[in-house]
Order: C-alpha cells, then structure tokens, then sequence
C-alpha cells in the first residue's frame, strides 16, 4: 500500500508512512539483534498510529491529533528505555507502555470517528473504507493487549493481522474508486456530447465529482460578475469553495463545490477540461440572457418614465395653461356685456375671439386627454374603467377586484386595454353585451373584455396591435380570441408585483 | 342670491367672482381648498355652492366630494360643480342625493354670462343644471335598435335632453322658439313613450328623465 501510495501521491505523508508500518513489522519478525527487534516492535505500533490520524491526506489536522501522535512516539521511546537505562523493570515499563498505547490508539479513534462526523458528503466517501478498516485494527490492538492477554505477543495474534491489512486494503480500494470516479468523468464527456442543456450541465458536473450541492457561474465580461444559468447575479453558497474553469486565459465559468473536492484535485481537472466546451457555450447563452434581463429591466424603466413625464404633463396642461387659456373668453364674456347696445361690430368681434378661445382650449384638452386620460389621474384604474362603462353603448358588466393601487404605468395599460376593447365593440362588433373583468391572478394583472358580437377581430390591426406592444413594454401579454360568429375576448395579463 | 365659490386658480377665481357680480349675484367668499369651502359653507349658508372638481392638496377629486359632503349635511343649500372635463359617473355620483339643487357643468359654461348665471339661479333655488355634453352622452349610449329612444321624434328628443339638463318649460319653449303649451305636449308624448310615470314637478321630472337614460 506504502508504495502505491507514494507512487501516486508522492507529495502526500501517507505513501511514506504506510511503507514504514510495512517495513517495521516485517523487522519485528525476523530474528536480528534483540534491542533492533525491540526497536522494531516499539515503533510499528506509534507509526501507524500517525497513519491512522493522517489519514486520508497525510496531514495531520488540530493540534490535538499533533498532540496525540507526539504522545504515541513518546511512548515508543519510554517502552524502549529498560534497554538503555539499567535498573528500570522491563516489565512495568512495558505494562504501562502498551496501556498508554492502547489510550492514544482509543483517542485517534474517537478522534476521526468525530471527524467523519462532520464531514460533508464527497468527503466521507474517501474517509469511510479507510477510517473503517483503521478502526478495525486500533480496536483489534486494544482487545489483543497483554493487559488481559500477558502471554501472547502482538504480532502473534491473527486477528491483529487481519486487521492490519485491512488498513491498506480499504486504502487501496479507495484508490480504485478514484480510478473508477475518472471514469465518471469520461461518461461526463459522452453525457455533455448528446445533451447539452444548461441544467443537465449542471447536474452532470455534480454527478461526476460527487457533490449535490455543486452551483455553477458563468462570466460575464461585460459586467465583470459570475450568474446563474438563468443570467442572474450569483452570490456563492456559504461554506463551498470555488474553482474557476479558464479557457484561452479568460476566466468561463465558476464551480462552487464542497472543499473535500479539493482533495482530489486531479478529479476536478479532469471533469473541467472534459466540461470546459460545454461551460465556454453555457457562459455564452447565460451572458446572452444576462442581456435579455437587463433589457427588459431598461425597458421598464423607459416605460416607467414615460409614463411619469405623460402624468406630469397633464397636470402641468390642466393646473396651468387649460385654466390660464380660461381666463381670455371669461374676460372677454365681461367685455362683451358690459358693451353699448349698438356696438354691433365690436360684439361681432368679440364674439369671434371668444369662441376661437375656446375651440383652442377644446383642442388642447384633447391634446391632454391624449397625453394622459385626467380621470386616471383623479379616481385610479377603477373610477376610470368604471367610465368607460357607462358611456359604451352596450350595457357592460364591470367586475374590478384589486386589494390595492397598482402602479402608474399599469394603470394606464390596463385603462388602455378596457378603452381601446370597448370602442372596437362600439365600431365592429355589433354586439348586445359585453363584460369587463379586472382582478389579480398572483403576481398578474388580468384585464378581460369579452363581447357576444360576431368576432372576426383582426388582432393585427392597428389598434390591437398598439395595444399588445403596450402590453408588453410592460412586461405583460395581450391575448385576442375573435372566431367568426363566436364573440371576441381580449386578455391581457400585465405584472403587478 | 349668495354664493361661495371655492377654485384653486386666483386668475379664474376672480373672474369668475367679478363676473357673478355683474350679473347682480353676490359672492360672499372665494376659497381655495376643500377644507375651507365646507368651513364657509358652514359660516354663510350661502344658497349655492360653486366647486371645482380638482382642488389641493391632491388636486384630484376633493371638490366632487366636498361637493356631495355639502348635499349631505346642508340640504338646503344648492351644489354647481365645475370642471374641465364632464364626466357620466360623477353625474350618477352626484344624482345619488337627488336632483334637488345640483349641477354639473363644463368649465367652459362660465363664457356665456347669461345662460351660466341662469343655470346658478336655478341651482340656487332648488333646480338642477346639467351639461349637454353628459346628457349628450346618455342618449347616444342607448343606441339598441329596440330601445324605446328611438321612437321619439327629433323635436321629442331635443327637448328630452334640455329637460335632462334641467330646464323649465319656459327655457326649453324659449329655446326652441316654440310656445310653452308646445312643449307640455311633446313632454307627455316623451313620457308615454318612455314608459315613465309623468310629474308635473320639475325637479323630479329631471330625475325620471336622468335614471331612464343611465339605466
């Protein structure tokens, strides 16, 4: 086990440490010199005390394991002193030796059963053959202690032998499945070849490196931030560690994974090179709908805007120049009638400038009307709908069912919607009713006006038309269901969170 | 006859304070907000209120509802509201007190002295004034080919519409350069027609001939 390890780790201390265990047992049992064999039978006890605290990285964690594997080679040494200190009975010492052994081997027990504990998924998977079979052979050197077993020797116990071979065996097995785990990689790269859809990637890429929780972000240049599949911002899942997937030197994409990956680190390469196509495309399509969101957002805000600066200008006309502008035929109604009876030609006239006045007046009414309807402005969607009701020519049933005021622009949509629908059954569709419908649908805003006329609306004519790009500046759609014969139902679903 | 007049606009509230004068009618205060206009209403009991319909702090529709604040807590006392759009629901809102003392008038009314100061005299003695756009609006919505509208003359239904605007027979007579006995009998032609009970009341007249058109 010492040496595959050492051949395929060979920055880890686990191929060394594991090759000294070998070594040193095989030493105890050959006849050399007395005090070597004592050496020899001391030591293998302490090493693999330090593997099985190493393991599987060959790092030694907290302190306390530092402590514990420090105690286990001071131990070793107190065990050998009988040889180099006269007077000292051999047999104490080696009493109390293997009883401080077999506490120090309990502690690195319970301490990497604590560790596993906490472990996070792809973690345990490389932990738990190698824990479990370390476990084994520590439980096995407390139950053969001379303690309660004086006459045999350790290494004579078969059990032990059993068990100390499990240790590299479960080692070894784990080695395997790192082969067999590249392997998952290569089916990632058949997977990734039939299938390329943003969330299987995704999916694939947990599979293959054995992290449910596994997120990826994907670059975007222009903003300089990592988003989602879905082109949103990404803020990383506390506790993951990230690896960045480059290709040609620009950064593609970001794995968000579970630290215990970056043990296997040659895993991760793999599963990036084989992946790093599928994540450059994937960055594309996610940057591309990054755009996408951050257009419709710009849109709505230019509607928005719109919409106040129309809700301004209509105050501004009305508050201001409408009354202003009536002030001229009022003043001129007073000169009128405070003129001489005879003065037929300057009453003609004045009658003339008074009533261009008002045409003007009319006019810019109208202007304003246009701009922005003053009855939104004064009672809200519902007032204004309400309105438009009662001066259609067909009777109209109006069901408003709003728990609270929408915002302007959705307002004027929703109004627009009803007023542009309720003149169509006006001018086309020789209907005898119709019903408006405006109530919230979740998140939705549906407005429905549905008449009993003879359908064949045209939902490209101008005024529908109008109405849908409306609809959607907003972020809504508009629906128009007219069969010959059959009545027509306009529909218009608009945002209203 | 004693008015108070509430408009947020100083060029037109005068005006229009200067002009009432000359017609001999006499404004005993000019507000500019509601909460003052109920409060002078309270002080003088004038015989008619005149409200514009956008008035602060919101300039929305604070002067409608002061407007029906005031039929509801002085009867007596006659309502004209000005505006510079007529609109049908306000008229129903308004109708809802009855058509006692009530108007309801496009801003633009005030230019013709003679007809506006009458329509505030009638309003000031219990009648009622409505615009002819709003009537206007009420007649062409019931356009339905079976609809009993369509069996009046067009001498009939011009003089529906003065008598929605709440016009006496006399003003309508005058109007229509007809005699007033002329007019009595087109009125019941009208009411037979219409399937509506006749009443030699005016103001009520005004209310069948109203809710027959916004039924």
């Amino acid at each position: 086990m010492g040496a595959v390890a050492w051949h395929k780790h060979p920055r880890s201390r686990v191929g060394p440490l594991a090759a000294a265990v070998g070594v040193l047992v095989l030493l105890a049992q050959l006849p050399l010199h007395p005090v070597l064999d004592r050496l020899c039978a001391a030591g293998w006890a302490a090493v693999l005390i330090h593997l099985v605290a190493a393991l599987p990285t060959g790092r030694l964690g907290s302190p306390a394991v530092r402590a514990v594997v420090a105690l286990a080679y001071l131990n070793e040494l107190v065990m050998l002193s009988p040889l180099l200190v006269t007077g000292l009975s051999d047999d104490l010492v080696k009493d109390v030796g293997t009883f401080v052994a077999v506490l120090v081997g309990a502690a690195v027990t319970a301490m990497q059963w604590m560790r596993w504990r906490r472990t996070s998924v792809p973690g345990r998977r490389s932990l738990t053959p190698v824990l479990a079979a370390a476990a084994v052979a520590v439980v096995l050197l407390l139950a053969g202690s001379p303690l309660w077993t004086p006459e045999e020797s350790l290494l004579d116990m078969g059990l032990l032998k059993v068990g100390l071979v499990a240790v590299p065996l479960a080692y070894l097995a784990t080695e395997l499945r790192t082969r067999i785990e590249r392997g998952a990689v290569a089916d990632l790269v058949v997977q990734l070849g039939s299938a390329p859809e943003p969330a299987s990637l995704r999916a694939a890429l947990a599979k293959a490196l054995h992290d449910p929780t596994l997120s990826v972000g994907y670059w975007v240049a222009e903003s300089r931030q990592y988003v989602d599949a879905d082109g949103h911002a990404l803020s990383p899942p506390p506790g993951s560690v990230a690896t960045r997937v480059d290709r040609a030197g620009e950064p593609v994409a970001l794995l968000m994974h579970d630290p215990a990956l970056l043990e296997q680190p040659t895993l991760i390469e793999a599963a990036c090179t084989a992946a790093a196509l599928a994540l450059q495309n994937e960055r594309l399509t996610a940057d591309l709908r990054a755009r996408v969101i951050q257009l419709a957002e710009s849109r709505r805000h230019v509607v928005q805007a719109a919409e106040a600066e129309r809700r301004r200008l209509e105050r501004d006309l009305h508050d201001g120049v409408q009354q202003r502008l009536l002030s001229i035929p009022m003043a001129l109604s007073v000169a009128e009638s405070s003129l001489p009876p005879d003065a037929k030609r300057a009453r003609a006239l004045i009658a003339e400038a008074k009533d261009m006045s008002l045409a003007v007046l009319d006019e810019l009414r109208a202007l304003s009307q246009g701009i922005h309807p003053a009855i939104l402005t004064e009672r809200g969607l519902d007032g204004a709908v309400r309105e438009l009701t009662l001066v259609a020519p067909v009777p109209v049933v109006l069901t408003v069912d709003l728990p609270a005021r929408l915002s302007a622009e959705i307002e004027t949509t929703a109004y627009y919607v009803v007023a542009e629908a309720l003149a169509n059954v006006t001018k086309h569709a020789a209907a005898s009713r119709a019903d408006v419908r405006i109530d919230q649908a979740g998140d939705r805003l549906v407005v429905e006006v549905v008449d009993d006329g003879r359908g064949g609306a045209d939902p490209d004519g101008s005024g529908l038309r109008g109405l849908a790009t409306r609809a959607e500046d907003n972020g809504g759609t508009l629906r128009v269901t007219s069969p010959v014969g059959g009545g027509t139902r306009v529909r218009a679903e608009l945002p209203c969170a | 006859m004693r008015v108070v007049l509430a408009e947020d606009n100083v060029l037109l509230r005068e005006g229009l304070a200067r002009l009432l004068a000359e017609a001999g009618l006499e404004v005993v205060s000019g507000v500019e907000d509601a909460t003052a206009l109920l409060a002078d209403v309270g002080r003088h009991r004038p015989d008619v209120a005149i409200v514009d319909i956008r008035l602060p702090p919101t300039r929305t529709d604070e002067g409608l509802r002061a407007a029906r604040e005031i039929r509801r807590r002085y009867p007596g006392i006659g309502v004209l509201v000005l505006s510079q759009y007529v609109r049908v629901s306000y008229t129903v809102e308004l109708l809802d007190g009855g058509a006692i003392g009530v108007g309801y008038l496009l801003k633009d009314r005030v230019t013709n002295i003679a007809e506006f100061t009458e329509a505030v005299r009638r309003v000031g003695t219990g009648g009622s004034a409505f615009d002819p756009i709003v009537i206007n609006q009420l007649v062409q919505r019931r356009a339905g080919d079976d609809d009993p509208l369509h069996a009046l003359s067009e001498r009939e239904r011009a003089v529906l519409g003065l008598m929605a605007e709440g016009r006496t027979n006399q003003a309508i007579a005058d109007r229509l350069d007809i005699a007033e006995r002329t007019v009595e009998k087109h009125c019941t032609s009208i009411f037979t027609k219409l399937g509506l009970t006749a009443s030699p009341d005016d103001h009520r007249r005004v209310l069948a001939v109203l809710r027959y058109l916004n039924a």
